[in-house]
């Protein structure tokens, strides 16, 4: 039993609650209260709200990428075979047998007389014939049952492997594509690697080149030449949507300039208009305040 | 042209929610390009360990794929659905490796909270305006915390610590913990409704 609690006591707990850090009993009153308070209820939702932003507190720390990419293909592929198997409901945490197995289950025991269940073994001793005849039936019922379950499964069962198939040839492909992009890299980073550069006589001005591939969303923006920083100022890279700018993040270059940023964000090929820099406070801006300081169209305007 | 639905993160979460309850497996690979970030740096604060993070993180897509019919907008957003998913597995599993121990307050270790106002050397993963605001606000508001109220919300946030077993191991009464809690909690909360209000 647990000890109640006022409604002031509970509004103090609550951020508490939020934080999942009340001890047992006093857990148990504030959930006693809150089924009958409206008010505490609701400001519960916005103390959790608060405390799952804490998230974004926590230092970025992405996946390693092959890690992610696994557990991306894992969770697909399951969620594929859970489809196939439309075992997609609301009880998450059965493990569905199917309709056909269950529509069987209960026929194994009949009820008897008085309302009551007896299973089938002991209704077929007591009621001779009649009990062989039910028995019979719910043997036949169960034979169509578990043949309805087999199929089921034999379905279950194709499915994955034409699933299994395919993420071979994926990871095939995947294979093949480290192997290219090592060669690439050790082309561009081994050590005897000559880079030659061809400067303007005039003053250097500031660039850029994004590299997008829409079909991974994956953006690397290389910067050269950038003017250096007072403190308390970013730049900020913008991606220019017919919709407006969204902001890609921001970056300090290093002493000569120069700077990457990169990153994985899907958006239809057709919804690129430009790429933009801007000079912004630190941390950035919902939407650039300042001229951009390098532009770089992409595409055709409609 | 409809605006793709990539710039406005609320809406976009709402039609993933939908397409997974219909059983379109593709929702939930955007599902985790989405969050998987922000769910691994959380997971990955709490539990330390790689292949651990990588487990809770798959439970909980797994949990939202199975639930995504049962999600109910109006408890909070998507991302806080998930982030209480997730962190509530990553607690258990923490939970399940070791009780708490006796730790005083000298040997626990520092918050590591990223910095407020810019993203210094890390690059800033290419995430929608709103996103991005969100971690400044929150970052900031964290920032601003006097150091003990930051040092009891990681306490109970990020190592699952009851505000009792709080108390024992900063050796600081009850009572101080749980306005401490109540405060930092607050004032993050009303960081966050200045936001939603600027939002509109």
């Amino acid at each position: 039993m647990s000890p109640e609690m006022g409604h002031d006591d509970v509004r103090t707990a609550l951020a508490a609650e939020a934080l999942g850090a009340l001890d047992g009993d006093e857990a148990e009153a504030v959930r006693a209260h809150l089924a009958d308070c409206a008010e505490c209820r609701s400001e519960l939702e916005e103390l959790r709200e608060a405390a799952a932003a804490l998230a974004h507190a926590a230092p970025p720390a992405p996946m390693d990428a092959d890690r992610s990419a696994r557990l991306r293909a894992r969770l697909v592929a399951r969620a594929a075979a859970d489809r196939a198997g439309g075992a997609h409901d609301a009880n998450p945490d059965a493990f569905s047998t199917g309709p056909a197995l269950k529509a069987v289950a209960p026929p194994l025991s009949v009820p008897d007389d008085r309302g009551g269940v007896i299973p089938i073994a002991r209704a077929r001793e007591r009621r001779g014939g009649m009990g062989g005849w039910l028995a019979a039936a719910a043997a036949v019922l169960l034979l169509i049952g578990v043949g309805a379950y087999a199929a089921r499964m034999k379905g279950r069962y194709d499915a994955l492997s034409e699933r299994y198939a395919s993420l071979d040839d994926e990871r095939t492909r995947l294979v093949r594509s480290v192997a290219r992009r090592d060669s690439t890299l050790a082309s561009l980073s081994g050590a005897g690697v000559q880079v030659i550069e061809l400067a303007s006589t005039q003053r250097r001005a500031p660039n850029g080149r994004m590299f997008w591939d829409p079909a991974t969303a994956r953006w690397t923006f290389f910067a050269h030449d950038m003017p250096a920083l007072k403190a308390g100022r970013d730049y900020q890279l913008w991606l220019i949507t017919p919709a407006g700018p969204v902001s890609a993040g921001t970056f300090r270059p290093s002493p000569d300039g120069g700077a990457v940023v990169q990153a994985t964000y899907p958006l239809p090929r057709d919804q690129l208009k430009a790429i933009a820099v801007t000079e912004e406070p630190a941390g950035g801006l919902p939407k650039p305040s300042g001229t951009p300081l390098i532009v770089g169209t992409y595409g055709t305007t409609e | 042209m409809a605006v793709p639905d990539t710039l406005v993160p609320a809406q976009a979460d709402r039609e993933l929610v939908r397409r997974m309850a219909a059983g379109d497996e593709a929702a939930l690979g955007a599902l985790h390009d989405r969050y998987a970030t922000l769910l691994h740096s959380l997971v990955i604060r709490i539990v330390g360990d790689p292949d651990d993070a990588e487990e809770v993180l798959e439970e909980t897509f797994w949990q939202a794929w199975r639930q995504a019919g049962r999600y109910e907008e109006g408890r909070g957003g998507l991302s806080t659905w998930l982030v209480m998913m997730a962190r509530s597995r990553a607690l258990d599993r923490i939970r399940s490796r070791r009780r708490v121990r006796e730790e005083r307050w000298e040997e626990l270790p520092e918050p590591s909270y990223v910095e407020a106002g810019g993203s210094g050397d890390v690059p800033s993963p290419l995430e929608s305006a709103q996103a991005d605001e969100v971690r400044r606000v929150v970052a900031s508001a964290v920032a601003r915390l006097p150091p003990e109220q930051r040092q009891t919300v990681e306490l109970a946030y990020f190592r699952g610590m009851s505000q009792t077993e709080i108390a024992e191991a900063t050796g600081q009464p009850l009572g101080t913990v749980k306005t401490r809690a109540r405060l930092a909690l607050t004032k993050l909360r009303d960081a966050l409704a200045v936001l939603r209000e600027d939002a509109r």
